[in-house]
């Protein structure tokens, strides 16, 4: 498929796309709209014996990569996620695992990274503020109480927090940016379902209202927290575009066959130089994408400072891209698209959602001008 | 005939002539870029009396058939010393030495009588005979089968009459490899034919373009009533569009590793937006902050993309035509869309200018250049045909003019309804 995939990626593609074809194909995600649920627990666990949450932590703690490239593994896991619509909190729980294992404070979570990688518990990252603001501690305040803090304030947009049972929080405070990690049934916490636009995976507002933890929760310090917070973002970002990636590349797909079977004055719509060119420049937009996603792979990869900034700018191009392609396949499919029989809907919503999970195009531009110096 | 000395030896000798005979130069000096620069027929005697030296030296044409004025080596041996040689002063030709020793001279080598090419590469080879394309039309770019420069044969020679357009270094060539048509009852594709034309026969008017820059290094050729003679045609006759062909792919090959074809940074923000942004104060205003974030952002998923085509021309699944398209279509759809972002930045700056102020200007010229790769060398549209068609499979539009004679299509175009 990718030219780019090691055969050991290339297996571990393949074993996951199995799977997901027989446990949670397009047409199952399909159901769980109609029953307003999420998927059941023995999804998460059986993701996790396929590896899905052990690829970024030490073999030490039960983890362990497929290539030697966590990351990379990650991103093949994630687009392919992408592909078929999939809920569930990959890239949070991803993403957190990797803080915690990375955290040098000294605290010993390996039990609770363990219930990670091993599916039986999930986490979730409370990131955004009210009216999606995601700078970092936006809308969370964290104060010294007592020998530990107190949390107050509200986050937006976390995903699937609902299965989640720790909630890594970032909050601003007197000392700046500070990261903790909360149980989600921790006394002052409510985790509540909202609706929204994505049809695939569930949003959660989280309250915390007087939050008390103890020394112990704190991820890092002050001090530490800045940079991690970097590493988060740029994994997030990562994670989240290799997602976006495998659902634009599917409904390219999709909309490719509609064009070569849909027959109008007497021919295939595709044979119009109208919709040839249309498909053409979408198609040049998705397979730039797929560039800038494996860059941004191989970028995280290594780690460095210079990851950050490609990372946004995977973000970025993608986020405006998922869109742009999203719209164009929309005036592809024409009237069927306005259905609620046809999956199109479920990409317009899983993509414009997307591309503003983990910051929108316009939030990495300004966040690259930053990192540059300017 | 002596023994192929091994590549050491030979490189050994190589070096010796070359640091006898040419100025060292550092590799790394950049290369001139379009627009920069004007030059007469006469600046050029000088890199032509080089290359003559070269020639005579065995160093032009090294793997080329000995019987053509080359020397007949492995290709490994002209890479080696091409590799080495960057190191040198080697002569300048200008652009239409380029043209001369690869699209025409190459497509020749496929295509020509070994009459011709015995009487034509020596001379190529030597810097005596520049060869420039006698392509496109002022009626024909896209649609090159659609050419109307007509050939009549007139006992042992032909008569050329029509005009030739964008023809880089027309202006300082000793010759055209021109397409023109020869049989006008045939379909399009079937009536064409080569010649090489000699650029100081009587009857040809060789015209500078001044270019929406001001620049001029194209020209556009009047060709009214030149003789050429039967034994400079190319290929047979009425088979031009295979040679077309030839030289289509020879040019998209080469036109594949044109820098041109890439933004100019891999990582970090191009320092001369920031330079601009600075000089209109603009390094705290958001808009501008957005617009250095887009075209950084476009840049370098340019260059990646170029990474990832590479990558997917290597695995060779899909038509290598098709691939390449990706590039070109990127490159002529991105770049107007970046000079665009960086007149707005700009703001007033590459409006107005003094006189000897660098940065307006360049900016301004820069916006001027901005759609030469959504036209020229197969324009956006062509690209997307080529894309839609070779990698996505879709069907072609349906051709009006292909099987019909062309003074038919002639006759009946500007009265076309659509209706069969």
């Amino acid at each position: 498929m990718d030219p780019l995939l090691s055969d050991d990626q290339h297996l571990l593609r393949e074993t996951t796309e199995r799977f997901i074809e027989k446990s949670l194909p397009l047409s199952s995600v399909r159901a769980l709209v109609g029953s307003g649920g999420g998927a059941d627990e023995s999804y998460r666990s059986q993701g996790a014996e396929l590896g899905w949450f052990a690829l970024l932590a030490p073999e030490a703690l039960g983890g362990g990569s497929i290539s030697g490239e966590g990351v990379a593994d990650a991103a093949v896991l994630a687009e392919v996620r992408g592909w078929f619509l999939q809920p569930g909190s990959f890239v949070d729980t991803n993403v957190i695992i990797d803080a915690l294992v990375n955290d040098t404070s000294g605290v010993d979570r390996s039990a609770i990274v363990g219930s990670l990688i091993s599916g039986e518990s999930g986490a979730s990252w409370a990131l955004a503020g009210p009216g999606g603001a995601w700078s970092g501690g936006a809308g969370l305040d964290w104060r010294s109480h007592g020998d530990g803090f107190r949390l107050d304030g509200h986050k937006t947009l976390v995903v699937e927090a609902g299965d989640a049972s720790w909630l890594l929080a970032t909050a601003e405070g007197p000392d700046g940016l500070a990261q903790f990690l909360v149980p989600s049934d921790a006394p002052g916490v409510t985790v509540s379902l909202v609706e929204g636009l994505d049809l695939t995976r569930r949003l959660y507002d989280v309250g915390f209202e007087g939050v008390a933890l103890d020394s112990a929760s704190q991820v890092g310090t002050p001090t530490t927290a800045p940079a991690a917070f970097d590493r988060q973002l740029a994994l997030a970002s990562v994670l989240s575009t290799a997602e976006c990636v495998g659902a634009m590349d599917h409904l390219f797909e999709l909309t490719l066959e509609y064009s070569k079977d849909r027959i109008a004055f007497g021919r295939p719509i595709g044979s119009f130089q109208a919709i040839k060119h249309q498909l053409a420049d979408t198609s040049l937009n998705l397979e730039m994408s797929k560039a800038a996603a494996t860059a941004a792979v191989k970028a995280v990869q290594v780690g460095d400072l210079a990851s950050l900034e490609v990372a946004s700018i995977a973000k970025s191009f993608v986020s405006d891209a998922a869109v742009e392609l999203a719209h164009a396949c929309w005036q592809n499919f024409g009237g069927i698209a306005y259905t609620w029989e046809h999956d199109f809907h479920l990409f317009l919503r899983r993509l414009t959602t997307d591309a503003s999970l983990y910051g929108p195009a316009a939030f990495h531009r300004e966040r690259i001008c930053q990192l540059e110096g300017i | 005939m002596s023994a192929t000395p091994s590549l050491e030896e030979y490189l050994a000798e190589a070096k010796t002539w070359l640091e006898e005979n040419l100025e060292p130069k550092d590799p790394r000096e950049p290369m001139r870029v379009r627009g920069v620069g004007h030059s007469t027929p006469e600046d050029f005697l000088p890199a032509r009396a080089l290359q003559k030296k070269v020639y005579e030296a065995g160093y032009a044409g090294i793997s080329w058939p000995v019987a053509y004025g080359g020397q007949g080596l492995p290709t490994e041996y002209q890479r080696a010393f091409g590799t080495m040689a960057r190191g040198f002063r080697m002569p300048n030709l200008g652009v239409a030495g380029g043209t001369s020793l690869g699209a025409c001279a190459q497509t020749m080598l496929q295509h020509a009588s070994d009459e011709f090419l015995k009487r034509h590469i020596p001379k190529m080879l030597s810097g005596e005979e520049l060869f420039v394309q006698l392509f496109s039309e002022p009626g024909a770019g896209s649609d090159l089968a659609g050419i109307t420069t007509r050939a009549v044969k007139d006992g042992e020679q032909w008569v050329l009459t029509g005009s030739k357009i964008w023809t880089s270094g027309g202006y300082y060539a000793d010759y055209g490899m021109c397409l023109a048509r020869t049989d006008w009852d045939a379909p399009k594709h079937r009536g064409l034919t080569w010649f090489a034309v000699s650029l100081k026969a009587d009857g040809v008017t060789v015209q500078p373009i001044r270019e929406i820059s001001g620049e001029a290094e194209f020209c556009q050729e009047f060709l009214d009533e030149v003789v050429v003679p039967e034994s400079d045609m190319i290929g047979e006759l009425n088979q031009g569009w295979s040679v077309t062909q030839t030289m289509l792919l020879i040019e998209r090959s080469s036109g594949r590793d044109d820098p041109s074809f890439l933004p100019p940074v891999d990582t970090g923000v191009d320092p001369k937006l920031v330079q601009l942004a600075e000089q209109v104060g603009r390094t705290k205003d958001p808009v501008a902050r957005q617009l250095i974030g887009q075209i950084h952002v476009n840049d370098y998923v340019r260059v990646k993309l170029g990474d990832r085509i590479s990558g997917l021309l290597r695995s060779g699944d899909k038509p290598a035509a098709g691939i390449a398209s990706y590039w070109k279509l990127a490159a002529g759809v991105h770049d107007p869309i970046r000079a665009r972002q960086i007149m707005e930045l700009g703001q007033g700056v590459p409006l107005s200018w003094e006189p000897g102020d660098g940065a307006g200007e360049r900016v301004g010229i820069e916006y001027l250049n901005s759609r030469v790769w959504s036209i020229a060398g197969g324009s956006n549209e062509m690209q997307r045909n080529s894309i839609s068609e070779k990698v996505l499979g879709l069907p072609r539009e349906p051709s009006y003019d292909s099987n019909k004679p062309f003074n038919e299509v002639l006759r009946e175009a500007h009265s076309w309804t659509g209706s069969a």
